[in-house]
């Protein structure tokens, strides 16, 4: 970034022929429809008046500087930014302006070229423009009309036309240079045979009438003929109020008081000649399309399946009712199902008459023989040459494999010398495809509905675990009446193994440790507390059965015993097991 | 000497318990081949017969024999072989030979399988806007639930009743991950009433019994019998929402204002708007 503004800066230094201008920003907006236009207030000037060019960034920003060499022009401002934001057809777009004003060195006709930006990751080019300085207006006002305070101008550019051939009509409001201020202007052309646009302001500039200086406020709107012969442009019988009183200046208010005063704007009635479009010469599928017009077509993906779509992007570009252009029926496309293409239009002038219309069609190729998208043609008249002429995107390769048995969607028509009527039905399907059932639905299915219940049963399965697990941190005594128990069941069975094994010493520690874990729990004592002493001075008063107090008498006596003479045998060991589950057993039956 | 034989026994135990498994793979692996290779062939003779009759008839209707198309496709149908395409093309067949009604009842069958089909959607509009009126046309929202199958609203509303239970399962194994998962669980409960409403409706939807007129001129009666006056008339195509049926006689609404008995004869069923 930095090499970046010392280069735009070494050569502004320069100075030399050309200008540059630079455009550098911080960040690039994320977008998905990004366009790029460049347009001028004004395609003619007086040297030594200024003309402002615009540059429109939708939905993004350029990375980089954009330069301007054009000999004969010098940028007389530095640029100015603003921002806007649309919200139109659900979708919101912020449009970045870039204007700067240019002043001409010489007479003649400057062609800007076209600027190529980088935005969001895409090349965008704009259109070339053109402009034309003159040492004087050949179409200015006499100079009779210096006197007087406002008057109305019509600069028509030329007054024989084509039928459905744009022409931009300028309305110019001349005010004195002592105006300060204007309002409430009351203007509303009017013709018989033609359609009119709506009003663009374009920049104010100043003009000499005889020897009064005028303040020139443009008013541009273009002028299309619908109909052959002579139109008419009405007379213009509008108003104009000078010096006004301002509600927002309260300087103003204190001030010298300006007599406001309404003044009429009037024009003559202009006779337009418009002639029919030549009948010879008439291109094959020319739709009516009248002015100045290039063509770019891309295609993707170019590698497809057959049935597969392609989106096809035709962009139409240059001078014209942009909003009547419409596609041509196209030949050659048998072979493809086509969609009805979409358009969007993208004016690069206030008046809608110069930009792009780009349309977008999706087509499907039908079958894996198509090598290639048939050429594309548009047709138009051009006014200027006064001649048709054709655009052709030849024709471009395309790769269609064959689709997986089953998967292929229709066939074209077999008749491709035949083309299908637009009005009948999509004809026919060629593959099978997937053979289905009817069956019944599964929502009538006991299955599905029976299956439904396994997530409820699951959830209920799971709230009552959950209930059982705050019922057992709520009861202490419960939790080791079940800790207890389980730990008696484990230790039975690794008293079994023990005494298979003729581990003595291991049988009879775990034997005295289940002994004390079982009536600790039944007294509520810990188990570390329980020695035999505890069986008379607790259990005997509790009611424990004397029998049951005897067999735990001998277990704990056993224990002691077994401390100082080891029993041997693993049978000895083993009668001991049933006699502790039976003494465990009552245990667990006593009522605390 | 018994030790011995003991080992011997546990020897051979243990070869048949070895062999044994080998001997049932080997059958098994040969009755498995078997059964894929007859299924296999079967369905590829299938497949082929299918195919070759499906050929058949669109050649017959691109030859222009519209109603020997329609023939050859309904003979499929009724052989069990059911496709969107076989409909589809019965639909196409129907409509060129002149029958709108059967031609809709056709789209409509075509639609019920693959209801995002274009082509189908397409042709079934195109030959509905050729009918006459009384029709019944069907409101934004009935057209937007019958852009899923009835199986597949009931699928998706199973799957997000089975996942927002889930979640409620995993809310009460671990109390502690409730505050995070609480989007998730109104998530999850809303999406399971969304989907089990638009599952309910595509049923409610889906019951509903429609007739198709397929006579090219019928005059509803006022009664379910002959010699009943008659009132409105309905032209071939005509869709209308059936009422009531009586022996042989259909009570079908023409209009927000009028009803009629029809004879079955004149109609074809179908469910569904």
């Amino acid at each position: 970034m930095l090499s970046l503004l010392r280069k735009v800066w070494r050569t502004l230094n320069r100075g030399r022929i050309g200008l540059w201008f630079a455009l550098l920003f911080a960040f690039v907006c994320p977008a998905f429809s990004a366009s790029f236009t460049a347009s001028l207030d004004r395609n003619t000037i007086v040297l030594g008046e200024q003309v402002t060019l615009t540059l429109k960034f939708e939905d993004g920003q350029p990375q980089g500087p954009l330069s301007l060499p054009v000999d004969g022009l010098r940028i007389t401002s530095s640029p100015e930014q603003s921002i806007s934001s649309v919200f139109a057809a659900g979708k919101q777009t912020t449009v970045y302006s870039y204007a700067v004003s240019l002043e001409a060195t010489r007479l003649g006709e400057f062609v800007i070229p076209p600027f190529h930006i980088k935005m969001n990751g895409q090349d965008f080019s704009s259109q070339p423009l053109k402009l034309k300085v003159v040492a004087s207006d050949s179409s200015a006002p006499p100079a009779g009309y210096a006197e007087k305070n406002a008057f109305l101008w019509i600069a028509l550019p030329k007054t024989n036309l084509y039928l459905n051939e744009p022409m931009v009509a300028e309305f110019r409001i001349y005010l004195r240079s002592d105006v300060h201020r204007y309002g409430d202007l009351q203007f509303a052309p009017d013709g018989n045979g033609l359609t009119f646009s709506k009003i663009a302001q374009g920049q104010q500039y100043q003009r000499r009438v005889g020897d009064a200086s005028f303040t020139v406020v443009p008013l541009s709107m273009a002028i299309t003929p619908v109909k052959t012969g002579t139109v008419s442009l009405n007379p213009i019988n509008g108003s104009i109020v000078l010096n006004g009183r301002d509600p927002m200046d309260i300087a103003g208010f204190f001030g010298p008081q300006a007599r406001p005063q309404q003044v009429p704007l009037t024009s003559q009635r202009m006779d337009l000649q418009v002639s029919p479009l030549p009948t010879e010469h008439v291109p094959p599928g020319f739709n009516g399309a009248v002015g100045t017009y290039t063509m770019a077509v891309t295609a993707g993906p170019t590698n497809v399946v057959a049935g597969d779509p392609i989106t096809l992007r035709i962009q139409i570009s240059g001078q014209g009712p942009l909003d009547t252009l419409s596609l041509p029926e196209q030949a050659g496309w048998n072979n493809f199902k086509t969609y009805p293409p979409t358009s969007k239009i993208t004016a690069s002038d206030p008046l809608g008459i110069e930009g792009s219309k780009t349309f977008e069609e999706i087509v499907t190729p039908q079958n894996s023989d198509i090598r290639s998208l048939p050429p594309i043609t548009f047709s138009f008249f051009d006014p200027e040459k006064k001649q048709y002429r054709t655009l052709t995107q030849p024709a471009m390769p395309l790769l269609v494999r064959a689709a997986a048995p089953g998967t292929m969607p229709a066939l074209a028509a077999a008749h491709p010398q035949n083309p299908p009527p637009t009005a009948d039905v999509v004809p026919i399907k060629q593959h099978i495809g997937a053979l289905a059932q009817i069956s019944t639905p599964l929502v009538q299915q006991p299955w599905f509905l029976a299956l439904q219940g396994v997530p409820a049963l699951a959830l209920i399965s799971c709230v009552i675990l959950r209930k059982r697990k705050e019922t057992l941190a709520k009861n202490p005594r419960l939790r080791r009446q079940r800790q207890v128990a389980q730990l008696v069941g484990e230790g039975l069975e690794q008293l079994k193994i023990q005494a298979s094994q003729n581990q003595s010493d291991e049988f009879f520690a775990t034997l005295f440790r289940l002994l004390q874990e079982q009536i600790g729990e039944r007294l509520d004592l810990p188990a570390s507390a329980i020695t035999e002493a505890v069986l008379d001075e607790r259990l005997r008063p509790g009611g424990v059965s004397e029998e049951t107090l005897t067999s735990l008498h001998e277990l704990f006596q056993s224990c002691n015993l077994a401390r100082y003479a080891p029993v041997e045998s693993g049978e000895e060991l083993a009668q001991m097991i049933p006699k502790l589950e039976k003494a465990l057993q009552e245990l667990r039956e006593w009522k605390a | 000497m018994n030790l011995v034989h003991s080992q011997l026994n546990r020897s051979k135990q243990r070869k048949r318990r070895i062999s044994f498994p080998f001997i049932s793979g080997s059958v098994f692996s040969l009755i498995f081949c078997s059964i894929v290779l007859l299924l296999t062939t079967a369905t590829a003779g299938f497949a082929a017969d299918t195919f070759g009759e499906f050929d058949a008839a669109n050649r017959l209707y691109e030859q222009g024999k519209f109603a020997e198309a329609a023939s050859s496709y309904q003979q499929m149908i009724q052989s069990g072989t059911v496709s969107p395409a076989i409909y589809y093309n019965l639909g196409n067949a129907f409509f060129k030979a002149g029958q709108l009604g059967q031609a809709i009842a056709a789209y409509r069958n075509a639609e019920k399988i693959a209801p995002r089909d274009p082509d189908i959607h397409a042709n079934l509009q195109f030959v509905r806007g050729k009918v006459q009126s009384p029709t019944l046309s069907p409101s934004a929202w009935q057209r937007w639930v019958t852009t899923l199958t009835l199986n597949e609203w009931a699928v998706l509303a199973a799957a997000a009743f089975w996942i927002w239970l889930a979640l409620l399962a995993v809310v009460q194994l671990r109390p502690g991950w409730k505050q995070s998962l609480r989007a998730f669980l109104w998530c999850g409960g809303c999406a399971t009433l969304v989907l089990g409403g638009c599952a309910g409706v595509a049923w409610s939807e889906n019951s509903t019994r429609t007739a198709i007129v397929v006579v090219q001129d019928a005059a509803t009666h006022n009664g379910p019998l002959d010699e009943a006056p008659t009132g409105a008339t309905v032209h071939d195509g005509a869709e209308l929402s059936v009422l009531d049926t009586k022996n042989d006689w259909l009570q079908v609404r023409v209009d927000s204002q009028r009803v009629g008995w029809l004879k079955r004869g004149q109609v074809v069923l179908a469910s569904g708007i």
